[in-house]
């Protein structure tokens, strides 16, 4: 392996996203802390935005290696080594996560973030989320112990999933067994259904539970499709970033970014399909317990504009429609360039759509008058610096497990497949 | 003799017959095609195929969907007949969505259906080149590249040679 000179440059890279990532999570863990003092969720929320961009992105990888795994596919084998780097970003992402688990345990306000860890807290209009029916409901799962073993048992799937996929990939390289292949289909196929379980927990815990109060069947599917459009997305610019540094150099195809750019179109239009019947089933049963989240979305109490009205449209028409047009053309998915720039396009609309499934929320109104304020939106330098510091450390996890194996599966039964792809 | 069709070439395997499609396509003729049991990668580059017109097809397909959809929907409910349905709008963008939705998919599909036919110039029963018996061999291990007389290029003793040239055996002209 021509290793020498491609591992001391992805050592650099890794030492360069290290330093970075340290930098941006100080910054971000000092708004942190000062959101925990003043009782201020919205620097908390940075936080979650944070993890919860570069969790998709992973959680996307992990299960794109299953389903390539369990259908057998052959020409994403190349590609399918860099989600496994990529997956190794998951036990450093469970300790990224610890601040957020801290606040129901260790906060005089339990229920800063998730309001729900608190019955104390005063919801708009009148009474607390104690006296709430529906929390009262709800509260047999939504409970703080039973919150704790959940983010625990779902980074746990996440975290041996993918650590048992990657050992078994990288013995392939030295050993040559082709039993770390059955391993995998089987482990895969078993492994869908786990993560598939644990992603939609993780939605439901971390995202979906802001807004206690609400009922939505499609969420986990939600967050599968826009965790599959961040890591396709994601891949594609890796991939191109590692031909054009020499790792995948004339490995990489056009074949290859052509199908990944087809698979880009596919989850544009499945984002698009979950999130307008989310919204299109509620719109239809007009439920106030339903169609309060949607509202908040698009105007105020007293029923004007609020800035979501723009960030919906923004979605609309910037996470749907421009990619959509433009990956329906050939050119697009197979000019480099063109779908690099559509890639990134699609990546920072995604962070747009976690900023409006995050961030909106009911405020009670001064002097508990009737009716609620809505949280607007807001791009806080804390975000930036929570976006930037954890992904720094995500890349320094990847560039960390890239010097640990081979840039493609040199021993993979499948491999010369995957070099030989053509349209 | 009657009219010719055109003449046919054989070549022995796949690497002699991509790289004679190649010079075909070099010499700049325009009125030819290969012909194989089996799909050979890369071949329509080395034919100088551009892209398929098909997606073109598909594109029209759809967008005549989307405004069909919303056109039954705004004429039926807003226009024609207004009509209060569960206090919503008489029209609205979102809930025609899943007609024209459907409709998209399926003037789509007509579209790509059609536009396939059409850009293969499909039907067609009959072929002139049955007329030779080494052709009906591509069905089974013959690799052929038949080069027809309305090319502009097209001449008989020319072609032919040029044919024998790039290594192609079995050469002889088809009538039509």
């Amino acid at each position: 392996m021509s290793s020498d000179t491609t591992n001391s440059k992805g050592s650099n890279v890794g030492l360069i996203a290290l330093v970075v990532g340290i930098v941006g999570i100080v910054i971000a863990l000092f708004g942190f802390k000062q959101g925990w003092d003043d009782g201020d969720v919205r620097p908390i929320m940075s936080w979650l935005i944070g993890i919860g961009f570069w969790l998709s992105i992973a959680i996307g990888m992990l299960f794109l290696t299953q389903i390539w795994y369990v259908f057998h596919a052959r020409w994403p084998t190349i590609i399918r080594r860099q989600c496994e780097h990529g997956m190794a970003a998951f036990p450093y992402l469970l300790v990224l996560f610890l601040p957020l688990l801290a606040i129901p345990f260790f906060h005089e306000n339990p229920g800063l973030l998730w309001k729900w860890m608190d019955g104390h807290n005063a919801l708009p209009g009148h009474g607390t989320v104690g006296e709430d029916p529906l929390y009262q409901w709800k509260s047999p799962f939504l409970n703080i112990p039973f919150f704790a073993v959940r983010a625990v048992g779902i980074f746990g799937v996440f975290i041996l999933v993918s650590e048992l996929l990657r050992r078994w990939s990288f013995n392939t390289d030295t050993t040559g067994d082709v039993n770390n292949l059955h391993n995998a289909r089987r482990l895969s196929s078993l492994g869908l259904f786990l993560t598939s379980i644990a992603m939609t927990l993780g939605a439901i815990d971390w995202f979906k539970s802001l807004e206690y109060h609400w009922f939505s069947t499609m969420y986990g599917v939600w967050f599968f499709a826009a965790s599959m459009r961040a890591a396709i997305s994601t891949l594609l610019i890796l991939c191109v970033i590692l031909a054009w540094k020499g790792y995948l150099k004339g490995i990489l195809k056009q074949a290859h970014r052509y199908d990944l750019g087809c698979l880009m179109l596919t989850f544009t239009i499945f984002w698009t399909y979950i999130s307008f019947s989310q919204y299109f089933l509620i719109y239809s049963a007009n439920i106030p317990e339903e169609t309060f989240w949607y509202n908040i979305r698009e105007m105020n109490y007293d029923g004007t504009r609020n800035s979501w009205w723009w960030v919906s449209m923004g979605l609309i028409f910037g996470h749907f429609l421009t990619p959509f047009l433009l990956l329906l053309w050939y050119k697009t998915k197979v000019v480099v360039w063109r779908t690099v720039i559509v890639a990134s396009w699609i990546l920072a609309f995604h962070v747009l759509d976690l900023y409006w499934n995050i961030v909106p929320g009911k405020l009670v109104a001064p002097d508990h008058a009737p009716g609620y304020l809505v949280r607007q939106f807001s791009i806080s330098p804390y975000d930036i610096a929570a976006l930037i510091g954890i992904g720094g450390i995500c890349i320094f996890a990847m560039c960390r497990s890239m010097k640990k194996a081979e840039p493609i599966p040199v021993r993979d039964p499948n491999i010369l497949t995957s070099l030989n792809y053509s349209e | 003799m009657s009219e010719s069709y055109g003449i046919i070439a054989s070549f022995p395997d796949t690497p002699a017959f991509f790289h004679a499609a190649e010079k075909v396509r070099d010499a700049g003729y325009k009125k030819w095609d290969t012909y194989s049991s089996f799909p050979v990668h890369g071949m329509p580059a080395a034919q100088g195929q551009p892209r398929s017109k098909v997606p073109v097809f598909t594109f029209c397909g759809g967008v005549s969907g989307f405004t069909l959809g919303m056109t039954i929907v705004w004429f039926m409910n807003a226009f024609n007949y207004p009509l209060i349905v569960g206090g919503q709008p008489f029209f609205s963008p979102v809930f025609p969505f899943p007609i024209m939705y459907e409709l998209t998919i399926l003037l789509s599909a007509f579209g790509t259906l059609g536009g396939m036919f059409i850009t293969n110039l499909l039907p067609q029963h009959y072929n002139p080149l049955f007329n030779s018996e080494k052709f009906l061999e591509v069905s089974g291990d013959r690799l052929v590249i038949a080069i027809e007389a309305r090319d502009g290029q097209y001449d008989p003793v020319a072609t032919r040679r040029f044919l024998e040239e790039i290594g192609g055996t079995d050469i002889e002209e088809v009538s039509a």
